[in-house]
């Protein structure tokens, strides 16, 4: 197995303006995160809005530097590499969005959209480029007509398919997919998962796979990662995160998470509250306000992500809390 | 006698010699207490159908029905003076975005406070105690102090409380809820959800739960209506429903929420997509997309019959297989 993706503390902060003649505040946005991806594989990154998800996606893609830390993409620094093999990078990492209906252009026709990255990337003429998207359409399960028409002839599954063909046309090692399935009805959402899951049988492609969704990274996932305002709480495995969660806000998620089984309807753990603000966090561990577990250390001391049965889990309780 | 009466409602837009149908043929009925779920993917009338109840679409679409009660008024005859006396008082409506249904220019004790006076003609401090009251009843943090916010300063799950505010301030015999979570995260819905069904039972109101998330619906609901293509293809209470559904829509949107189908390679998918406005077909409208269908299903629409514990619009509806 080789390691495709690799970071090492990243983070990125944000300047954000408080008014006039006031001094610029920070927002940790994404405040140390590390963590490894194989080849083939998919890691799920989870949490609620504002922790930090899309930031971390905008570091992976480049589209950002990060303000501190590593990221190693297929071998090449990014942070401290050369230009020129950063900019060859670009080629391998690629992003599907959640919106289909904003993400592609309106007055492009398909087959135009599609064979615009061979175009920039590639020396192929123009019958190899149509030729070659007109495989990759056929393989995302477009037909070939399709090639002429406009994205307003399409459905918002369709588009997506557009999307995830043209994020795979440079055959990428890489895929960023930021809650790619959110605005798709569910059985429009089934048919998309599928399709993701047997290009990355066919192509050997890593995702990361970002959404709120929990029974969809459940589905699509190897290994899973929960954020909290800016930080990584727990990584693991998918199944040991699902049988046997530590972290208390990776138990409240899953439990607030609504089942479809009637008969077991449950008492959800409650975590009270909202996100707290990532302009001016809580001291501590930032959970510590809405963890039903939480002591005077817990609002002292910043836990640290370690490893435990597995998992890595940052939470000073979590062997006494475990069930 | 049922609180919410409708019997084969239609709606149609467009013009009349042109007309295509929002909602056809409609039956539905609500007891005071209960909590009926709709469900159904996008494009499946189900806000159409409330927005017709309501009197939210007038000059748009003609709406037709054989019956169109609440609590013995009937609402197709009622004069608009009298409509508005019942619409935001008897029966109120919680909608999707609580980012949009604020005024941004009024705080937001103006806003709950301008329903109080119009209703119930309230003045002077007994209007103020009663909006503190109500604040205080859907559990908002500070209450006196954010009466005085206006809704820019407030998260997405307090905007959503403070429209529940103002929908229960009449005590209301019927809310409807349309999509009431979707635009929240994970953990804020089971909090709003929780919010909304013990306010349904302390104030024994009627709910009606428009949403495209099966597992809210098996959660909270009494009973269920799935709707497709402006059909009720079926409908009955939720063990039995989610347990045995009868009609093969219900029994793929069921297969194709990824927690159905744990440990899975694939999800399983129902192919194509919802008939368009114009390319309903002339039989069954699930034909197109059934795996069970049959000569007689392209050709004759069937009726919605009760087959079993419920009731589905079928010609050949599943047997409940005993596991």
């Amino acid at each position: 197995m080789s390691t495709v993706l690799s970071a090492r503390d990243l983070a990125r902060y944000y300047e954000v303006s408080q008014g006039f003649m006031k001094p610029k505040a920070t927002v940790k946005a994404l405040n140390g995160v590390s963590f490894d991806l194989e080849a083939g594989r998919t890691l799920a990154v989870v949490g609620e809005s504002g922790c930090g998800k899309s930031t971390l996606a905008r570091q992976l893609t480049l589209v950002e530097a990060p303000s501190a830390g590593s990221l190693m993409l297929d071998g090449v620094d990014v942070t401290h590499g050369v230009q020129k093999d950063v900019k060859a990078l670009r080629a391998k990492v690629q992003m599907v969005f959640q919106n289909p209906y904003a993400s592609l252009n309106p007055r492009q026709k398909i087959g135009a959209q599609l064979g615009e990255p061979l175009l920039i990337n590639t020396t192929l003429s123009a019958a190899e480029r149509e030729e070659k998207v007109k495989a990759m359409m056929a393989r995302v399960g477009l037909r070939p007509e399709h090639y002429y028409r406009y994205p307003h002839m399409f459905s918002g599954g369709q588009r997506q398919r557009i999307a995830i063909a043209r994020a795979m046309m440079l055959n990428p090692k890489i895929v960023v997919a930021d809650e790619p399935t959110s605005a798709l009805d569910v059985s429009i959402q089934a048919q998309v998962l599928n399709l993701f899951m047997d290009l990355q049988d066919e192509l050997r492609t890593a995702y990361v796979f970002i959404s709120h969704n929990l029974a969809v990274v459940e589905h699509v996932a190897d290994d899973v990662m929960v954020m909290y305002l800016g930080r990584a709480v727990e990584i693991g495995s998918k199944a040991s995160i699902y049988s046997r969660p530590l972290h208390p806000y990776t138990r409240a998620l899953l439990s607030a998470t609504p089942s479809i089984h009637p008969e077991d309807r449950q008492i959800k753990i409650k975590i009270q509250g909202e996100l707290p603000s990532p302009l001016n966090p809580p001291s501590g561990c930032t959970f510590h306000k809405r963890c039903p577990y939480a002591v005077d250390r817990c609002k002292a001391e910043v836990p640290e992500l370690r490893p435990l049965e597995g998992q890595q889990v940052a939470c000073h309780r979590a062997e006494e809390i475990a069930l | 006698m049922s609180l919410l009466d409708i019997h084969n409602l239609s709606v149609h837009f467009g013009s009349e010699k042109h007309p295509f149908a929002a909602v056809d043929g409609l039956d539905l009925t609500v007891n005071q207490g209960e909590i009926v779920g709709i469900v159904g993917e996008s494009g499946s009338g189900k806000s159409v159908t409330m927005m017709a109840m309501m009197g939210l679409l007038e000059g748009q679409g003609r709406i037709l029905a054989d019956r169109l009660d609440f609590d013995g008024k009937n609402l197709l005859t009622i004069s608009g003076r009298e409509r508005r006396r019942i619409v935001g008082k008897d029966i109120a409506m919680i909608f999707q975005d609580p980012m949009t249904s604020l005024n941004p220019s009024y705080t937001v004790g103006y806003q709950i406070r301008e329903v109080l006076a119009l209703h119930q003609g309230l003045r002077g401090a007994a209007l103020n105690r009663r909006a503190l009251e109500l604040m205080e009843m859907v559990e908002i943090p500070a209450a006196k102090s954010r009466l005085e916010a206006y809704p820019h300063q407030l998260s997405g799950g307090m905007s959503q409380r403070v429209v529940i505010a103002m929908a229960i301030a009449c005590n209301p015999k019927l809310l409807i809820a349309d999509e009431p979570t979707t635009a929240l995260d994970v953990t804020i819905q089971a909090q709003i959800m929780e919010l909304l069904v013990n306010l349904q039972q302390s104030q024994n109101m009627a709910l009606i739960m428009i949403t495209h998330d099966l597992a809210v619906v098996a959660e909270v609901a009494h009973r269920v209506a799935v709707m497709y293509a402006g059909q009720v293809v079926e409908t009955g209470p939720v063990e039995a429903l989610f347990r045995h559904p009868a009609h093969p829509y219900t029994e793929a949107l069921l297969a194709s929420i990824p927690e159905h189908s744990k440990g899975a390679e694939r999800l399983s998918t129902l192919p194509g997509i919802v008939p368009g406005h114009y390319d309903r077909p002339r039989g069954c409208l699930l034909s197109p997309r059934c795996p069970y269908v049959q000569e007689v299903c392209r050709a004759d629409r069937p009726a919605l019959l009760q087959h079993g514990a419920t009731a589905a619009r079928c010609h050949f509806p599943l047997v409940a297989k005993e596991a």
